[in-house]
């Protein structure tokens, strides 16, 4: 075996180096430098400069017009708050009773409840908040002119969407199901060993409920508690279609406004002032997150494990369990669905005021045979595709460096990368406009600023990649090692293949996320990168609300065939195990 | 040849560095097989790692045949992928996602410059006939039992014919009776094979029984070293004396001595006993008594090196039956007996010392 005689420490394979640097380097240009355009064009002026432009100079004007605003003080905050305080507590209970009900009780056919359930992941909220408006608006929504038949009231209403418990409502039911699962995996985790010691010590299953099971499940329910906060905080869907016809100006909407005045410039500097306080606000929320899942992780309960659970019977009590949970997925996924349909083939009209046989495919046809579908169709898939692959592979080496390597920096990388999960996407849409508009390389305007805008959201990938790799025992790696294999070797044909599950999950995952992205490419809007989520959108506010419910139909019919062939990949592993 | 000189490694750790090997200095000539033997925690794994590369120590030289792989004054580091060693890990480590040949083909399959492709078939088969796994080699990594696993994992570390081949805790995962088996195969394998290995274990039969020369560790010192049987019967201190064999240990006052024998008064009283040792009058030694050297008897004996006393517990463990007895000055003495000789508790019995040993006292006994 040809050995060299001596070899000095600095021999070691150069690519152990250079790779997890370049990653390192990338993570850090994805997410840091545009916080920190962001900060900077905060305190440069005047107006509707850009930071970097001839005649910009150093201000506070900025800072200090969005502090001494009485708006901010008397809408801005308080409706932020009301909006996240009010979907917390909603959420909380929707998503805990359906997951208390789908595992920990003989409720019959869970499997179809928890597909239900799950389904309006895979929705942009774009559509499901047309869908909502279809539903509820006060003059023309479905439900409102059933109740106005059925009790004969008069005049608008009565239910009124366009309003903060409209929005609250609406909002809950779009994160209900991401929290759900959470919750599910919570509950799927907890050894059962716990509660029949208490049934054992003579508890009956009501003081064991409220003695033992929810102090126990506490820390575990917390983390996801603080994950509708963030999610919900940096929400901009919904406010601006659902929240602003109400009246509602929570933070996302109004940094979006300064960016697009209805009147006069950009005005870049006070966009990027008014995001100051809530990043902070974010970024204190995933502290708390932070904080919620290190518990978690401490608690007993959470293993990672899937016990077999015992069931308690309902009984009689699964009759308001199927009220409550066909309340949630009808308004969350089943009638959404339909009314979507219907609308793509009748428009406006209602059931029974047209016969059924003039259904018509026209919007369809109008849809297929319009170059901006197809263009936004390529665009949609170009950016999500490209985007997932980056953050996945990204996400996996910056997870190698924090759990395998010695870097000295890793931690902070770690920090960076978790930071993403605080950072607003407006925040980020708008970050990265600045940074663009001002670093002449022509990506402004084209899909390309969209991939590098999506791949900030480093975290998904990072945290799923950590869990996967500290699953793989290090001695394997180390056995390839001392089989003399070179570094790259090891981790391409070692670890790569024993992760792939992972990455392939966190894949998926980023790509419903891509597809379902509304936020950034309509912060980044251009003709050329239009992509469907915004198209949607384009459609029901330029009127034509059969075109753009056929487009939603259309891309939830490309999505969810993806998803069912692929979700062996995406079904939290607790449940297989 | 495996040469480990003066190696130092410590750990950082939140309540700062954690010295784990201190100095520890041994060679492992050419075809032959040395334990590292000693209590967990005791730094056996560590000291392997040095020497795989897979841990960089703080200071030291370490040799391996007759390249010099790590020398903090020299400042040398050869990677683990460029030294000349195969490792057998205490999980196995079988990649799950490689069939058995697969798994046994990578090392040649990695090495540079490129071994042709029937080379390493042959090579493989040659390898897995050798460890008895042949017909397997399309087996899945995953569908392996322990003993399997612990084939392919030796075949895997010496398929590409290292100068040295490291095992840690080999024998650990397998249930009792497979471990003896595994350990037969082990020994002959490797005698066979004519490799130098250095292996860890905290068993001491496993040592005993498989290495030419053993090293007993503690608390990152080597403490003795030797052939099994010297450090068997010879002990240098009571920790070894305790970790090999698992001695009783007395306090003895030295009465008087004559020639190279001291009489010796135990601390509870009972009669003196003379044993081989340097010693002066006056002074405090150890007395050791190998469990398996006292005979008992329901009868009164007569002679020397005699104590009686009673017996307070008994553990039958199949072929032997580990009693306690209590001696009359109240010591408590291990005994183990062949498993026809049973006593109640509580029958008053006498103890003739077959096997007596003194040791200076340069470290109090430890434990019990
Ligand atoms: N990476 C590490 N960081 C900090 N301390 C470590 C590390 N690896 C080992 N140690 C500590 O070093 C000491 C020696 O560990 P080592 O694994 O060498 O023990 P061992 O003799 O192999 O024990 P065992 O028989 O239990 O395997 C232990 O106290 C252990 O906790
Ligand atoms: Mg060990």
């Amino acid at each position: 075996m040809p050995l060299p005689q001596c070899a000095t420490p600095t021999t070691t394979d150069w690519s152990s180096r250079i790779i997890p640097t370049l990653g390192a380097i990338a993570a850090v240009y994805l997410i840091a430098v545009p916080l920190a355009m962001l900060i900077y064009a905060a305190f440069r002026g005047p107006a509707d400069f850009l930071p970097f432009e001839a005649g910009a100079q150093w201000t506070v004007d900025n800072v200090r017009a969005v502090f001494t605003d009485p708006i901010m003080y008397g809408e801005i905050i308080p409706d932020t708050l009301t909006f996240v305080a009010g979907t917390v507590c909603l959420t909380t209970v929707m998503a805990l009773a359906m997951a208390w009900l789908i595992e920990r009780t003989d409720l019959p056919y869970r499997g179809v409840w928890f597909a239900l359930i799950i389904f309006p992941t895979l929705v942009p909220i774009v559509v499901q908040a047309i869908a909502w408006i279809l539903l509820l608006s006060p003059n023309a929504g479905w439900i409102n002119r059933l109740i106005r038949v059925a009790t004969g009231w008069s005049g608008k209403g009565p239910v009124d969407v366009f309003s903060m418990a409209g929005l609250i409502f609406c909002q809950s039911l779009s994160v209900a199901p991401f929290v759900f699962l959470q919750f599910s995996a919570t509950l799927r985790a907890m050894n059962p060993a716990f509660e029949d010691a208490s049934r054992g010590s003579g508890a009956s299953t009501w003081t064991t409920l409220r003695r033992i099971t929810l102090p126990v499940l506490l820390p575990g329910l917390l983390a996801p508690i603080i994950l509708i906060t963030l999610i919900t905080f940096e929400q901009f869907e919904l406010p601006l279609i659902i929240g602003l016809p109400g009246g509602i100006n929570v933070f996302a909407y109004r940094i979006y406004n300064e960016l697009n005045p209805a009147s006069g410039l950009p005005n870049y500097g006070r966009a990027a002032a008014i995001s100051l306080p809530f990043l902070a606000m974010g970024l204190l929320a995933l502290l708390a997150y932070n904080h919620a899942i290190r518990n978690a992780e401490k608690f007993v309960t959470v293993t990672g494990k899937a016990y077999a659970q015992r069931r308690i019977p309902l009984g009689a009590w699964r009759w308001p369990a199927y009220g409550f949970l066909g309340f949630y997925v009808g308004f969350a996924a089943i009638l959404p669905a339909l009314i979507l349909l219907w609308t793509s083939l009748f428009g406006f009209s209602v059931p029974g005021s047209v016969p059924l046989d003039q259904a018509s495919l026209a919007s369809y046809r109008q849809l297929f045979a319009d170059p901006l579908l197809w263009r936004a169709v390529r665009n949609s898939f170009t950016v999500a595709i490209l985007s997932a692959l980056i953050v996945t592979l990204l996400g996996a080496l910056i997870a190698w460096i924090v759990t395998r390597s010695t870097f000295s920096g890793r931690w902070l990388l770690d920090a960076l990368s978790f930071m993403s999960l605080g950072i607003p996407a407006v925040i980020t849409g708008l970050a990265v406009m600045v940074l663009y508009l001002s670093v002449p390389i022509g990506i402004y305007g084209t899909v390309w600023i969209l991939v590098i805008a999506y791949s900030y959201r480093l975290a998904v990938s990072t945290r799923l990649s950590r869990a996967t790799i500290m699953q793989v025992h290090k001695e394997l790696e180390e056995a390839s090692e001392a089989a003399g294999a070179r570094w790259l070797t090891t981790q391409v044909r070692i670890l790569l293949p024993l992760i792939m599950p992972g990455l392939v999950s966190a894949f998926l995952l980023l790509f419903i996320i891509g597809m379902r992205e509304f936020t950034l490419p309509f912060v980044l809007y251009s003709q050329e990168n239009v992509v469907m989520s915004v198209l949607i959108w384009q459609f029901f506010q330029g009127g034509e609300p059969a075109r753009s419910a056929a487009l939603a139909t259309l891309m939830i019919a490309i999505v969810l065939p993806l998803v069912v062939f692929a979700r062996r990949y995406l079904v939290s592993r607790g449940a297989g195990e | 040849m495996l040469t480990v000189t003066r190696l130092e490694k410590s750990f950082a750790t939140e309540d700062g560095p954690l010295r784990v090997i201190d100095g520890v200095s041994f060679t492992v000539p050419d075809g032959q097989c040395y334990a590292l033997l000693g209590p967990s925690g005791c730094g056996k794994t560590t000291t392997l790692r040095c020497v795989a590369g897979l841990e960089e120590p703080d200071a030291g030289r370490i040799e391996i045949a007759g390249t010099v792989v790590y020398d903090s004054a020299a400042r040398i580091a050869v990677p683990t992928n460029q030294r000349p060693i195969g490792i057998v890990f205490q999980s196995y480590a079988i990649w799950p996602h490689f069939d058995v040949f697969e798994n046994v083909a990578y090392p040649l399959r990695v090495a540079r410059p490129r071994i042709a492709r029937g080379e390493i078939e042959d090579r493989v088969m040659a390898v897995l006939d050798l460890v008895g796994m042949r017909d397997l080699a399309k087996r899945p990594a995953p569908r392996l039992s322990g003993g399997q696993q612990q084939r392919v994992a030796l075949a895997r570390a010496i398929v590409r014919r290292p100068k040295l081949l490291l095992l840690d805790e080999p024998l650990s995962n397998l249930d009792a009776r497979l471990r003896d088996y595994m350990r037969k195969e082990l020994a002959d394998l490797i005698e066979r094979i004519g490799i130098t290995a250095l292996f860890v274990t905290h068993d001491q039969a496993e040592a005993l029984s498989l290495a030419q020369r053993v090293a007993v560790m503690n608390e990152g010192h080597l403490i003795q070293e030797g052939a099994p049987r010297e450090v068997y019967s010879a002990p240098a201190t009571a920790f070894v004396a305790e970790f090999i064999g698992g001695s009783n240990i007395v306090e003895g006052r030295v009465a008087s001595r004559n020639d190279a024998r001291a009489q010796v008064a135990l601390q509870g009283g009972g009669p003196v006993f003379e044993i081989d040792m340097e010693a002066t009058p006056g002074e405090t030694v150890n007395v050791l008594f190998r469990p398996e050297g006292i005979r008992l008897s329901t009868t009164p004996v007569e002679g020397g090196n005699v104590l009686s006393g009673t017996i307070s517990a008994s553990i039958f463990t199949g072929s032997v039956i580990d009693y306690t007895v209590a001696l009359a000055g109240g010591l408590r003495l291990r005994v183990i007996a062949p498993s026809d000789q049973q006593f109640e508790r509580g029958t008053a019995v006498w103890l003739t010392v077959r096997d007596v040993r003194g040791l200076k006292r340069e470290h109090p006994p430890s434990g019990t």
